[in-house]
């Protein structure tokens, strides 16, 4: 009895208890809108609405349809807004110096053309390099919003993956800062495309009060920096190529990646091609994306991902490390001139990084690598970036959205590559590029596209 | 009241909702007779054999998971084990490029930092469970707790990337010169100040496992019953003397076992402690040496790997696993004699305070 009575008023004030546990659920809610519209109100999808209504005229259809496309409802009204995210495009690269978005188009990339009866829809997956993800980001954005019925969702979870998802064909495209070996070529499920996407550069970024960007360094002074031979930035060694420069007696922390990395295998080949103190060090020749044991002397400090080192260099006094340029571009880094074997002193810029595409003549798959490259004004940590893509593909249209994709990739969208850190693709390497392309064929061995 | 926590208890979701509908025209049963006609009403309908069918088939689903995912990543681990033989848990080299596997040196780390994450935490986790639950009052205890609560569900890649920003600068800068001042303790501080390394790694991990530790401490503290804390009380315990001779051993295993939980998302953790750990690859002399653990050895090593390396990479899970279910065995072994004698070693001492001669 007496339980039964106990739990009576319980019961009796549970209805309360709801009442308030609405009033909470409002609450909650009201504020999760709340959050959502402050974050909609700062997100870039806004102020490219805001800078849409800027350039084009100011009239009602646009800004309705300029909001559509962030929201992307009905196909009816799609169509007006690509319209618009192309016109607000075209004024903002006009607005960045140096794009030669059109030169490129009309150079050996030519267009692909198919007999080929398709439905220009497909929602493509790609995986792959990190070092890529701010170009294919503003890229890939950029094909959607002229392609509506082109979805394509980029995972930067590394080259590694990349090559992986080729050999089990679990990906419409992998990417990957080296092209493919014998072996993973080998171990995929038919002959794999390798085509050359993107132009990219490491920086060697350094954090150092009164000393101003460009402090000269060469492959024997920057292997004996990681192996902890030089340990003060006022080190003979260090002043020796830099006269005049007032270096501190500060303690240099030389910053490597802990996981595996590109700009770490770009970083590795140079120090192998200058330095005999380094490759007696690692015990080998060959390149490797792990950073190696040698490199990791006490003293050394490691971090993950581009943007963690990038982190610990901007925290830290004395700190020096690699990134890849584009992240050191945006983060404002001051970086370092560095030796390239016309015996010049370079700083990483988009112009010293074409530099070093220029000199790759005769590219390929199996000849890709530039890092040390001749010329005057090349940059020497520089490397193309690799989208692969199996040359049978089981479905038709499925290849002809990627070719399509691509080939835009390889011309129009490198007007982009600038302003985020990457150089421009080169003559050259866009031909390559177009060349591979058109050996796309359908699942029974007839080509896709025609030039 | 205890009454109706029993019928939930043992009837379990299906009866908990039929309680809720049941009392309303049936005031007048008997206690025993009232729970077995719920539990023969429940067998009745059908809804009690859904969700006994729930039931099962969700712990046959879990344990299809579990089975599976440990199979699968033996399976696939097992290419470096061969490759490597009893080398792989002793040798202390990794080198993916001459193909040596060693997970000597990140287990080296994992058992020093996560050991050294606990010695931090444990005092201080028990210490704020203590005052959160015996101490403070309500008004301030109440907030405090679900704030806590709230920083458990931190995702570990904020806490390592705070960290990194906040923590890396000022132990460079401040606490590892002035941990290298100090006689003595400085033997274990050599080498450069980075601010990353192992030192930071075990703070990280310390601050990561206070929630836990504070949430399931603080539950297990207020588990003790009122009859405990009013026996010591009456026996003229002051505040303090009942917490530390009534409440702490009451609440001992529950405790332990918030310990062990810790433990367990420690000795796992793998973004955050990659994060600040530095990635060095050799035996640590030093606490402010940079190391690897498992967990972020596989964070760093898993996405460039292939071949055997990636089997590699895969048997550090395996290891990881292995660790993490001896912590787990193992801690519940020591908990289980520990309850009873400790609880029995509670009683008479709790008696004892007043009078003399205590026994030993």
């Amino acid at each position: 009895m007496q339980t039964i009575t106990e739990s009576d008023p319980s019961g009796g004030s549970r209805g309360h208890r709801r009442v308030l546990g609405l009033v909470k659920v409002a609450a909650v809610l009201a504020a999760a809108a709340l959050i959502t519209a402050a974050c909609g109100s700062s997100s870039p999808s806004a102020t490219k609405k805001s800078s849409n209504k800027n350039a084009s005229a100011s009239t009602t259809t646009t800004t309705s349809a300029a909001a559509s496309t962030t929201t992307s409802t009905t196909a009816t009204t799609a169509k007006p807004a690509t319209a618009t995210v192309k016109a607000a495009t075209a004024t903002t690269t006009t607005a960045k110096p140096a794009t030669p978005t059109n030169a490129a188009a009309s150079t050996p990339g030519g267009s692909l053309s198919t007999g080929l009866t398709s439905t220009p829809s497909a929602a493509l997956t790609g995986i792959g390099s990190s070092s890529i993800v701010p170009f294919y980001g503003k890229a890939l954005y950029e094909y959607h919003a002229a392609n509506s019925a082109v979805t394509v969702n980029y995972s930067g979870s590394g080259s590694g993956p990349g090559v992986t998802a080729i050999e089990q064909n679990t990906a419409s495209f992998g990417q990957s800062e080296t092209p493919m070996t014998a072996a993973q070529l080998a171990a995929s499920k038919g002959p794999v495309l390798q085509v050359p996407v993107d132009l990219g550069g490491v920086s060697l970024s350094y954090h150092l009060s009164g000393v101003a960007g460009g402090l000269k360094l060469n492959g024997p002074v920057l292997a004996q920096i990681y192996l902890r031979q030089i340990t003060t930035w006022n080190d003979p060694a260090i002043a020796a190529l830099n006269p005049g420069v007032n270096l501190p007696n500060e303690n240099i922390i030389p910053v490597f990646r802990t996981d595996t990395s590109g700009p770490g295998y770009d970083v590795d080949q140079y120090l192998i091609d200058t330095s005999t103190a380094w490759t007696s060090a690692i015990g080998t020749t060959s390149p490797s994306t792990t950073w190696p044991t040698a490199g990791r002397a006490s003293g050394d400090t490691g971090e993950d991902l581009n943007a963690g080192v990038a982190t610990y260099i901007q925290e830290t006094e004395g700190a020096i490390g690699y990134v890849e340029y584009s992240y050191a571009l945006q983060a404002n880094f001051t970086n370092a001139a560095v030796a390239n074997p016309a015996g010049a002193y370079v700083t990483p810029s988009v112009g010293t990084i074409a530099n070093a595409g220029a000199q790759a003549a005769s590219l390929s798959a199996t000849n890709f690598n530039i890092i040390n490259a001749a010329g005057a004004q090349a940059y020497p940590l520089a490397n193309f970036s690799w989208a692969l893509v199996y040359q049978k593909q089981a479905s038709t249209n499925t290849g002809i959205v990627l070719g399509k994709l691509f080939q835009w990739i390889i011309t129009t969208a490198q007007g982009y590559s600038s302003g985020l850190g990457y150089a421009p693709l080169p003559a050259n390497a866009v031909a390559v590029a177009h060349q591979t392309l058109l050996g796309l064929e359908t699942s029974s061995g007839s080509p896709i596209f025609t030039n | 009241m205890v009454h109706s926590v029993g019928i939930v208890t043992s009837g379990g979701p299906g009866a908990e909702s039929e309680a809720g509908t049941r009392p309303a025209g049936s005031t007048s049963f008997e206690r025993r007779g009232h729970v077995a006609a719920l539990i023969a009403h429940r067998h009745r309908r059908p809804g009690g054999r859904v969700y006994t069918a729930l039931r099962w088939g969700g712990v046959l689903i879990f344990v299809a998971v579990v089975v599976s995912l440990v199979v699968s990543l033996v399976w696939q681990a097992a290419p470096a084990f061969r490759h490597s033989g009893f080398s792989f848990i002793f040798s202390g080299t990794w080198d993916p490029d001459t193909e040596k596997f060693g997970a000597g040196v990140f287990i080296v780390d994992t058992l020093l930092t996560t050991g050294l994450g606990l010695l931090m935490a444990i005092p201080v986790g028990i210490a704020t469970a203590v005052a959160l639950s015996e101490f403070l009052p309500r008004r301030l205890a109440g907030p405090l707790s679900t704030a806590i609560d709230l920083l458990a569900a931190v995702p570990s890649i904020v806490v390592g990337l705070w960290a990194l920003l906040i923590l890396v600068p000022v132990f460079e800068r401040d606490v590892e010169p002035f941990l290298q001042k100090i006689p003595l303790v400085r033997h274990l501080f050599t080498g450069e100040d980075l601010g990353t390394g192992i030192l930071l790694a075990s703070v990280v991990l310390a601050v990561m496992m206070l929630p836990t530790m504070v949430a399931l401490t603080r539950v297990a503290l207020r588990g003790v019953s009122v009859a405990d804390r009013e026996a010591a009380l009456a026996l003229g315990g002051t505040q303090w003397q009942v917490v530390r001779r009534a409440v702490i051993p009451g609440a001992r295993s529950g405790i332990e076992a918030a310990i062990t939980l810790a433990m367990g998302r420690a000795l796992g953790e793998a973004i955050a402690v990659s994060l600040v750990i530095g990635g060095g690859v050799s035996l640590p002399h030093s606490l402010l040496d940079t190391g690897t653990t498992l967990g972020s050895a596989v964070v760093n090593f898993f996405s460039e790997s292939s071949g055997i390396q990636r089997s590699a990479v895969i048997g550090l899970v395996v290891v990881l696993l292995a660790f993490t279910a001896v912590a787990n065995i193992g801690g519940q072994l020591l908990i289980r004699p520990r309850r009873s004698r400790g609880y029995e070693r509670a009683e008479p001492e709790e008696v004892a305070p007043t009078g003399e001669g205590a026994p030993a």
